[in-house]
């Protein structure tokens, strides 16, 4: 018998609660107790795979819906993640002012090892919804989802 | 694990259509005697890029081996694509 389950009983013996009071208390202390992280994905276990889903209702040329689905592994991203840090720095220097250009300032050399599994770990949350309406044709919708499981 | 196999699965709405299973450990028992002799090179290319070649082949490694259970399907009004690496 652990000890909290022992304090309530004596409460209980001792008229300090009554039974109802003692089965509610009993009941809370031996929930488990809740993830510290807030995440959901950390309370699920760590995601495997980066899931990436189009639908499109309509296509402008053949008037059929168009369904993409790709499944990439996790695992997959940390590797490529990885390789980012295997490019000489010349080239990192190129790459990072072909970025630039295209509105993208990122720096490439910091990515590190040490950072590396936080910044996957963070995409377990990630959850992305995107819906077009084109203006000029009404019945074409798409709609993109982006998530991890 | 790296990949041993694939499978791409090509369809046509017209009915006409192929499913085709790529027997990957075939290509890299191929491909490994074509890594050994090109290993002096690699060495060489890592080094002029001041690369640590033990890291570039463990890399290469992690990316082969992630792609196992990748799943790519596209379908369109036409046709319909797969491809699976397992």
């Amino acid at each position: 018998m652990n000890e909290n389950r022992r304090q309530i009983l004596e409460m209980l013996s001792a008229g300090q609660i009554n039974a109802d009071e003692a089965e509610r208390l009993i009941t809370a202390v031996e929930q488990p107790a809740p993830p510290t992280n807030g995440s959901s994905a950390s309370a699920q276990g760590k995601a495997k795979y980066l899931r990436v889903v189009v639908d499109s209702e309509e296509n402008g040329r053949d008037h059929g819906p168009v369904k993409v689905n790709v499944r990439v592994p996790m695992q997959l991203l940390r590797a490529g993640v990885k390789l980012a840090g295997l490019i000489p720095a010349q080239a990192r220097d190129q790459v990072n002012a072909a970025m630039r250009e295209h509105g993208m300032a990122f720096d490439l050399s910091q990515i590190k090892p040490e950072n590396l599994e936080e910044l996957v770990d963070q995409l377990n949350d990630l959850s992305v919804d995107v819906d077009v309406d084109d203006a000029d044709k009404a019945k074409n919708k798409v709609k993109v989802k982006v998530f991890c499981e | 694990m790296i990949p041993l196999f694939a499978i791409i699965r090509i369809r046509s709405k017209r009915g006409r259509g192929f499913q085709l299973w790529v027997p990957l450990f075939l290509l890299w028992l191929v491909l490994l005697p074509f890594v050994v002799l090109l290993a002096p090179l690699i060495l060489l290319v890592c080094l002029v890029g001041q690369v640590n070649p033990f890291r570039a082949v463990s890399v290469v490694c992690q990316i082969l081996a992630g792609l196992t259970n990748t799943h790519i399907e596209v379908d369109d009004p036409n046709n319909s694509i797969m491809i699976r690496v397992f």
